[in-house]
């Protein structure tokens, strides 16, 4: 029987001992890319541009949350990408209604997509479908609604300050402002994982879900709230991104499906379920980030780049992602 | 009785031998030193109450199991099977208690699943369909069509499938678990009429079953076993059932009691009531009362639906009728967190601590706040100090042997794992404890704690129903015990009438033995 490190531990014996081996390997990794970085420019190593490589991938890091969250779970959320662009265009269209729309863009936007996953959360704790399953049918739906709201093209909506302000502004000690979302969506993050009933109650599904009920555990109501929460926190990254860009346009989540979970895998999260660490994820967003960044830099083509994400999470899940060994 | 039974010769030497063959699970022993002959032509019944050692047994023969010591001879030659597959190939099939068909294919697929004959690397339906034909005539159900699928078929229509299946592998030796358990009378008579048929052709039979009259209108030999020994091998009809039933008892009682206090007063209101309660084909109207301070047992063979009522009881179960009244009130519980709500004051100790009690990487303090999350927490949030003095209370409570609360708790020994499952509940001060076999697999000085700590608990005022498949904890831990047959209650036995012949007669529901003294001149069935 291997010990195996617990996220929730409270009493760490030290803090190499309790960090979870994949987890230090993607710190590892992403030393090693800032160093291959360097090689080709000094800049790589510059505050701007780190800071610069943190504001974009806290995008990343919304969608991540939310898809981790479902992972611990034991399930998966493939309904991302539409669900990005839901945040992003009923974001937008709510700015479209005058001040009081603008005032109410952003908690419209996040909204939609807590509903798009109270649906998700239904049909998979509920209606018992696998999660793969139906949560790839929600995209679908969220992509059509969304192509008969807009007729198929970018909507003429533009982001409201606020939105523009929060993704792009500098408001606190020169960090950008997505830097401190990202800071504060991960503390509650953390905080709801180790210090709650609901976080301990999805590591508790993710483990043993039969073992979980039976401890008399509302297993449904936990998986639905998990879905609401990925949903939001979705619509939430679409929200950021529309202010980022000034406006949402058709597709402008589908480069976040395989990165949010290769982000939440890389960071040593059991793609089963049950174990994993929010400091591994962040890791794991800060390495995809840093690898596009840097694949972009080397001007490799956007195929090369996609085939080189999906051999680094397929490496990654030989070496954690196999679970237990049998009899152990 | 019938003359075919004498037919074949029995000096001739036997086809499977054993010698010497232990098994151990862990600490636990299944098998000691069994030795057994099984002859060709013969149908030999094994006997034997639960944990007995009967599967234990049938599995180190048919190569699921490897025995630790001990030798196997088929035919006079020395024989090991690391595998099922190797079994088969010597001629060993074993036709398991639980059936191994595939539902969604056809009955022809099924029976040649393991060896389909092929054509170009490709299998040969026509040649496939003609095997499985005839093996089906040779179990008596010609009248099956080899294409039809599985899943179409009723349940002892699949037990002749699972025969045949058996048969195509062209077995010398032919070992059936509880084969006729899920059979109507009718199939029965069809199953008895293909075993003989089989015993005629000169295969040897190995033959599991509870039920006292199958074995005697079938077997020749029975061997009966206990407490994984091998105590005795004689020709089927010269004892009686109250000298076989003796013979399966009988045990050394290596587990000490704490007493039992005299009889709870039969108080107005019982903590747990239970009315007319049904489930399907499993529960069939099942009615009893536990009082404070009582602990009532639940007894009789495997699969009588005991677990099915603890867990109608716990809320799990869909589609339940009948009353369940707590303290006076009838409820009605939808689900483990009903169940366990303050005002019901119920727990589960449930079967498998593995994959329902535990979940094993988390640490032990996590595992043993999961059913008391409510009580720890304020608007969601954990209260880190309750949960630490609740953890330490609990494991210095049980004597849980563990190096912290954050040890994960499957590095944990069994017994101690098995504490944390108990402890678990007791930190949501239950007033109902249903236990579901608690002490299967756990050491002998855990299971004496376990005892005491059951007894304490009805003293302080729990009412307690506890399911065991070990007799002798029934009969030592229980003030009664309520023996189920066929998901009904069949007979309630308590005080004196509480002893080891009363349990396992009404287990078997045979009506003769009465009493331990009745069982030397019981002769007569």
């Amino acid at each position: 029987m291997t010990m195996r490190i617990d996220p929730a531990d409270p009493a760490p014996p030290g803090l190499f001992k309790r960090l979870d081996p994949a987890v230090l390997t993607a710190f590892g990794c992403i030393v090693a890319l800032l160093l291959v970085g360097s090689l080709y420019s000094t800049s790589f190593l510059s505050p701007g541009y780190l800071l610069q490589q943190l504001q974009v991938g806290a995008f990343l890091a919304m969608a991540a949350t939310g898809m981790m969250i479902v992972i611990l779970l034991g399930q998966i959320d493939l309904s991302v990408p539409w669900l990005v662009t839901v945040g992003g265009m009923m974001s937008t269209a709510a700015a479209g209604y005058g001040p009081w729309g603008a005032a109410f863009a952003i908690p419209a936007g996040v909204l939609c997509g807590v509903v798009f996953g109270l649906v998700n959360g239904v049909g998979v704790a509920y209606l018992r479908i696998p999660s793969m399953i139906f949560t790839l049918g929600i995209n679908a739906v969220a992509q059509g609604l969304m192509i008969l709201r807009t007729g198929g093209s970018a909507p003429q909506d533009m982001a409201t300050p606020a939105m523009h302000g929060l993704a792009t502004g500098h408001a606190l000690a020169g960090i950008p402002n997505a830097v401190w979302i990202w800071i504060v969506v991960g503390a509650v993050t953390v905080f709801v994982l180790r210090r709650t009933t609901f976080g301990r109650s999805v590591y508790g599904i993710g483990n043993r879900e039969a073992a979980a009920y039976l401890s008399g555990i509302n297993t449904r109501r936990i998986v639905l709230l998990a879905f609401a929460l990925s949903g939001g926190l979705s619509a939430f990254a679409g929200v950021l991104l529309a202010g980022y860009s000034d406006k949402a346009y058709q597709g402008m989540g589908d480069p976040y499906l395989l990165p949010a979970i290769a982000a939440v895998v890389l960071g040593g999260t059991s793609i089963l379920g049950g174990r994993g660490s929010y400091l591994g994820t962040t890791a794991g967003v800060i390495l995809i980030t840093l690898l596009q960044s840097i694949l972009s830099v080397m001007q490799i083509a956007e195929a090369g780049r996609q085939i080189i994400y999906g051999v680094v999470i397929v490496a990654m899940l030989l070496l954690y992602g196999r679970g237990p060994r049998v009899g152990s | 009785m019938e003359p075919i039974k004498a037919g074949l010769a029995a000096s001739t030497e036997p086809l499977l031998r054993l010698r010497g063959i232990t098994k151990r699970y862990g600490g636990v022993r299944a098998l000691e030193e069994v030795d057994l002959a099984v002859r060709a032509g013969r149908i030999h019944a094994i006997l034997g109450e639960n944990g007995a050692g009967k599967s234990s047994l049938i599995k180190c023969i048919a190569g699921v199991v490897q025995p630790d010591a001990g030798t196997m001879s088929l035919d006079g030659a020395a024989v090991r099977f690391p595998s099922p597959a190797a079994a088969n190939a010597a001629g060993v099939v074993c036709i398991f208690q639980e059936l191994s068909l595939i539902p969604d294919l056809s009955v022809a697929d099924n029976i040649m699943i393991s060896n389909p004959p092929r054509r170009f690397g490709m299998i040969d339906g026509r040649a496939q369909r003609r095997m499985a034909e005839a093996a089906l005539a040779r179990a008596g159900a010609g009248n099956i069509h080899p294409l039809e699928l599985v899943k179409n078929l009723p349940l002892s229509r699949r037990q002749l499938v699972e025969i045949a299946k058996a048969l195509a592998r062209n077995p010398r030796l032919l070992i059936l678990d509880e084969a006729t358990s899920a059979l109507t009378a009718a199939d029965v008579e069809t199953v008895f009429r293909v075993l003989k048929a089989l015993r005629a052709q000169g295969l040897a039979l190995l033959y599991i079953s509870h039920r006292m009259d199958e074995i005697a209108e079938l077997a020749d030999d029975c061997s009966v076993f206990r407490n994984g020994r091998h105590v005795a091998t004689f020709p089927a009809g010269t004892k009686s059932d109250g000298e076989v039933i003796a013979m399966m008892i009988g045990r050394e009682y290596s587990h000490v009691f704490p007493p039992k206090p005299a009889p709870v007063p039969t108080g107005p209101t019982p903590t747990l009531a239970v009315r007319d309660l049904s489930w399907g084909e499993t529960l069939a109207g099942i009615s009893f009362e536990v009082r404070a301070g009582e602990i009532v047992g639940l007894g009789g063979l495997d699969g009588q639906g005991q677990r099915e009522l603890l867990l109608a009881l716990f809320g799990v179960l869909r589609g339940v009728t009948g009353q369940v009244v707590i303290e006076g009130r009838p409820v009605s519980i939808g689900g483990p967190g009903d169940a366990k709500a303050p005002a019901n004051g119920m727990a589960l100790i449930p079967e498998d601590r593995k994959t329902e009690g535990l979940m094993l990487p988390m640490s032990v303090g996590e595992n043993l706040c999961f059913a008391s999350l409510e009580r720890l927490s304020r608007g969601g949030v954990l209260d880190k100090a309750a949960e630490r003095r609740a953890v330490g209370e609990m494991v210095k409570l049980l004597a849980v042997k563990t190096a912290s609360p954050d040890t994960p708790v499957g590095a944990l020994s069994g017994g101690n794992q098995q504490k944390v499952v108990v402890a678990k509940w007791l930190m949501n001060s239950p007033r109902i404890i249903l236990l579901n076999d608690p002490t299967r697999g756990i050491d002998v000085g855990t299971k004496q704690e376990m005892y005491r700590l059951l007894r304490k608990l009805a003293d302080e005022g729990a009412a307690i129903l506890l399911y065991s498949t070990d007799y002798a904890e029934l009969i030592g831990c229980c003030d009664r015990v309520l023996v189920l047959y066929g998901g009904a209650v069949r007979r309630e036995l308590a005080g004196e009438a509480l002893t080891e012949s009363a349990l396992v007669a009404s287990a078997l529901n045979v009506e003769a033995v009465a009493g331990e003294a009745g069982l030397t001149s019981a002769a007569t069935p």
